[in-house]
């Protein structure tokens, strides 16, 4: 019986079954301790499992509903895509079928280094976190702002009307101005229900309840009145109408059903909380987990040369990738310093004592101010590009009265000076763009003689 | 999400009451044939648009311009009068002096004096909406106050509420003419309509003095007969329907859904209306309709152009496919065939979700580049409409106003040539035609005028080719 085995049936406060069941109640969709057994030896039948947690905690909250309806394969190779680019190093894991038949060791063991590797728990929770206050969305269109869209592919053998673009177009556009005007309405809902609950709330520095908060207190256990989740706010203020209005949590945009909100995200909270302790215990115990790893890991049959050391390691991010990177810099400043030495010196015996009047030094002088003074121009506008911290996360939405001592966070001027000047950059990027466009446009007219263009209205 | 009507001028005050009255008498209405919660979220999401609440009285969103008191004050204690509804006292402006149909009047000289005033009301009430869906601006296209302000005014909301829709709903003149400049005057307001407004819902006169006449059976035809159809047909587009079908969800974006769906292209922005049945309170009592006998009719009134249910051709058919273009036996008839490039079915009442629409998505009835599947949207409820167990409306971006533009535009043009010849006759001393009644004298107009001519020209040049083209392709 090796060490693994003593642990699993071992005495002791902590027994490795006990430690597995709290990582797994920590995890959303956790599978139970008997499979990580199975596991150890290879069985086959732990491998669809593994590879359903590996997908469930790789693939991004957001795409879950997309992604859900991927196939077998597809999760798979998701997986092993992912895991690829996070710089998993073991190639066993590449090779494995993607029918789910086998393989269940290695997929235990890609599961264990994410987990030793990144702060995997604290982003599950993160990313299932309940959100009670009025959230902010913060910038999306961070990847819209970078250059280099890809070039539009036109297949130059399937004629598109221009008609049914411009009719697409203003169907875009239609839909833009809908989606400004339903921001508009929730954020005038949102400033009701915050003026209204002026006071209520029993932390000093929010001052006012949330739309979620408000809805608890006001019904925290009727279950005579069935409501539709997105309905409440309105109803809330007495306004008429239904359609689905922006909410805070994700589970609460769930709520079509009709179903008791308050009750609803109180089973939630229970369920984040119950998961927050499954974290902490697990926290206390991870040592067991990680002693059996090693005898997963001794199990496997040699790799080749490049079988790493698996060392459980506080997850501290990028840290041992940063001291790599320092000490190369360092050498490379060594390097750099000498040869600069080296050629000044002999620069210096080219030179001779030429150089060394009056205007010589003044035009040094000159130069070197200019220089220190672009240096600061370049270091001001670094400073100011980057900013305040607004990417993040999502902030809670509160309303207090401007220069309320002891007011922290971040003041809706500094938000709207960023997304001013992101739209800004966003403006000049569209005209950059138009104007390729016009250029391409122009250029193909021209191509062809007789023809005549005239831009459409509102163009 | 609510609405907040701009009523400029005579014409488009009288049509803004009534519109007004038949919105809320019809939400008050108990034949509505639905449950009492159905009947209370219609009720509700028709106030929520149109009407706000003070002390206990419901206001109409809407803010009441003219250049004359009198309409004003007659709307005012109309609406007064019904016990049920009201117009706030404070969003009246009106002046003493009228613009005597003088387009230019209204839009140089009315438009920039009164802006502020004007704009600020329409602020005011703005500010009392929670969320602001659009404008509704009704105004009449040929007279002076209506139409010159009405066109100054919707270019300001335009500036002013760059992401709030507006439509303007606008009346066109009889075509044996009130007015003399009223061709002027039309092609005037429509050309600069079609830079600022997103949708021109436009009811012609004439029509709707036929309806009057022939399925109302009213001998004596007066304005306000005319404006209760008006009334009666914009209600049944713009009262609520479910915003998904059977799910008893009231739309909350309507004048976003229909423009999303009629009028995303830039060039094609005129919708006309067609309600199917209209007939007298007396006759209501003794008729039945099925569905398929109403969208068999309002399918028929599309493809044909018929104004209304009576004197449909029935002979007009959809051009069918891979028939040799230049059929001679079928060229005639599919001149007569009303091209759509978008319609929308609203239907009301009893048994709606078993309503078949097929009829309107063939392909055949829409444009080469926009499938039916795009070009064709229906918005229900079983709410029944203003006393009609079962009724339909039909609202069509499609060649409807071809020739009523076609008729304006080449008036108006003879009338600018044979101005600009008395001119030079008169310039060069040579006797030449008698001197129109225009005002194209006023140094205001010339400008206007001009360019105004050249860019409807434009316009409806663009349209009529646009057609041709199609009819070439079948």
């Amino acid at each position: 019986m090796d060490g693994g085995a003593a642990a699993w049936t071992g005495a002791g406060p902590r027994t490795l079954p006990e430690a597995i069941a709290t990582l797994s109640r920590s995890l959303p969709a956790g599978p139970s301790p008997e499979i990580f057994r199975r596991a150890k030896f290879d069985h086959p039948e732990a491998a669809p499992v593994l590879w359903r947690l590996l997908f469930r905690v790789l693939a991004p909250l957001r795409a879950n509903c997309a992604a859900a309806s991927l196939g077998r394969g597809a999760q798979a190779r998701w997986v092993k895509v992912v895991l690829h680019y996070c710089g998993y190093p073991r190639p066993a894991l590449a090779q494995l079928p993607e029918d789910g038949s086998q393989g269940s060791r290695e997929l235990l063991l890609a599961f264990s280094w994410l987990l030793a590797r990144v702060p995997l728990l604290e982003w599950l929770l993160s990313q299932t976190c309940v959100q009670l206050g009025d959230q902010v969305p913060t910038f999306e269109c961070e990847a819209l702002a970078s250059p280099g869209l890809a070039a539009p592919q036109v297949d130059a053998r399937r004629s598109v009307d221009l008609r049914r673009l411009q009719w697409l177009m203003g169907k875009l556009r239609f839909r833009w101005r809908s989606l400004i005007c339903s921001q508009q309405e929730q954020c005038a809902l949102l400033s009701k229900i915050h003026t209204y609950t002026h006071g209520c709330h029993s932390d000093q520095n929010l001052g006012h309840l949330s739309v979620t908060e408000t809805e608890m207190l006001r019904d925290p256990e009727d279950s005579q009145q069935v409501r539709k989740g997105p309905e409440a706010l309105r109803q809330m203020l007495g306004c008429p109408g239904s359609q689905a209005l922006w909410l805070p949590a994700d589970t609460l945009v769930q709520a079509e059903v009709p179903s008791l909100l308050a009750l609803q995200l109180l089973r939630v909270l229970e369920r984040e909380n119950a998961r927050l302790e499954a974290a902490l215990e697990w926290r206390q115990c991870e040592l067991i987990f990680w002693q059996w790893m090693d005898t997963v890991l001794g199990a496997c049959p040699p790799e080749g040369p490049a079988v790493p050391t698996f060392l459980p390691r506080i997850p501290e991010h990028g840290c041992q990738e940063l001291e790599l990177v320092a000490r190369e810099l360092q050498a490379l400043q060594e390097k750099l310093r000498e040869q600069v030495l080296s050629r000044r010196q002999a620069w210096e015996t080219q030179v001779g004592g030429l150089g060394h009047g009056p205007e010589w030094s003044a035009a040094r002088q000159a130069l070197q101010q200019t220089v220190e003074q672009e240096l600061l121009a370049l270091q001001r506008s670094w400073e100011q590009e980057r900013g305040p911290s607004l990417t993040q996360g999502p902030h809670r939405l509160v309303k207090i009265k401007a220069g309320t001592a002891g007011a922290q966070g971040l003041p809706v001027a500094e938000v709207i000076r960023a997304l001013r000047s992101q739209e800004a950059s966003l403006e000049a990027m569209l005209c950059w763009l138009q104007g390729q466009c016009r250029q391409e446009l122009a250029r193909l007219a021209g191509a062809v003689p007789g023809l005549l263009w005239i831009l459409p209205p509102g163009c | 999400m609510s609405i907040v009507t701009v009523q400029l001028g005579q014409c488009g005050n009288q049509i803004g009451f009534e519109v007004f009255n038949a919105l809320f008498t019809d939400s008050q209405s108990s034949q509505g044939l639905c449950s009492k919660r159905e009947n209370e979220a219609y009720q509700a999401s028709c106030k929520e648009r149109f009407f706000r609440e003070e002390k206990g009285v419901p206001i109409a969103r809407a803010v009441l311009v003219d250049m004359e008191p009198k309409v004003i004050n007659h709307v005012l204690s109309k609406a007064a009068q019904s016990g049920q509804w009201k117009y706030s006292q404070h969003a009246c402006f009106c002046q003493k002096q009228g613009s005597g149909n003088n387009w230019a009047y209204g839009y140089s000289v009315h438009g920039p004096k009164h802006e502020d005033s004007i704009m600020n009301l329409i602020q005011k009430e703005v500010e009392k909406c929670d969320s602001l869906n659009g404008f509704f601006i009704i105004m009449s296209i040929a007279g002076g106050t209506g139409s010159g302000l009405g066109a100054f005014l919707t270019q300001h909301l335009h500036d002013h509420y760059s992401n709030a829709l507006k439509m303007n709903q606008i009346i066109w003149p009889y075509g044996t003419g009130e007015v003399i400049v009223q061709n002027y005057n039309s092609i005037l307001t429509l050309s600069h309509l079609y830079r600022s407004s997103d949708a021109l819902l436009i009811h012609e006169n004439d029509t709707i003095h036929k309806i009057c006449a022939k399925l109302m059976n009213i001998k004596q035809i007066s304005f306000g007969d005319i404006n209760q159809v008006l009334a009666h047909q914009l209600g049944s587009v713009f009262q609520p329907t479910y915003s998904v079908e059977g799910s008893f969800h009231y739309r909350r974006n309507p004048l976003g859904d229909l423009m999303e769906n009629l009028v995303p292209h830039p060039e094609f922005k005129m919708l006309g209306v067609r309600n199917i049945p209209q007939m007298s309170e007396n006759s209501l009592p003794y008729s039945t309709f099925t569905w398929a006998g109403l969208l068999k009719h309002l399918r028929q009134m599309l493809i044909s152009n018929a104004k209304m249910e009576e004197g449909i051709d029935w002979q007009v058919r959809p051009p069918l496919p891979g028939l040799p273009p230049l059929g001679k036996m079928s060229q005639n008839r599919e001149q007569h065939f009303n091209t759509s490039l978008a319609n929308l079915v609203i239907l009301r009442g009893k048994d709606v979700q078993n309503a078949n629409l097929e009829g309107f998505k063939d392909p055949a009835l829409y444009t080469s580049w926009l499938g039916p599947d795009e070009a064709f949207t229906v918005w229900k409820t079983q709410r029944a409409f203003s006393r009609y167990e079962k009724s339909a409306a039909l609202v069509s971006n499609s060649q409807f106003f071809v020739k009523p533009l076609d008729t304006i535009v080449g008036k108006a043009w003879n009338m600018f040539a044979s101005k600009e010849a008395w001119n030079y006759a008169r310039v060069h001393g040579t006797p030449g035609p008698a001197p129109p009644q225009t005002p194209g004298g006023d140094s205001r107009v010339r400008p206007l005028l001009t360019t105004g001519l050249a860019a409807w020209g434009t316009v409806v040049r663009g349209r009529v080719s646009e057609v041709c083209a199609e009819l070439s392709k079948q």
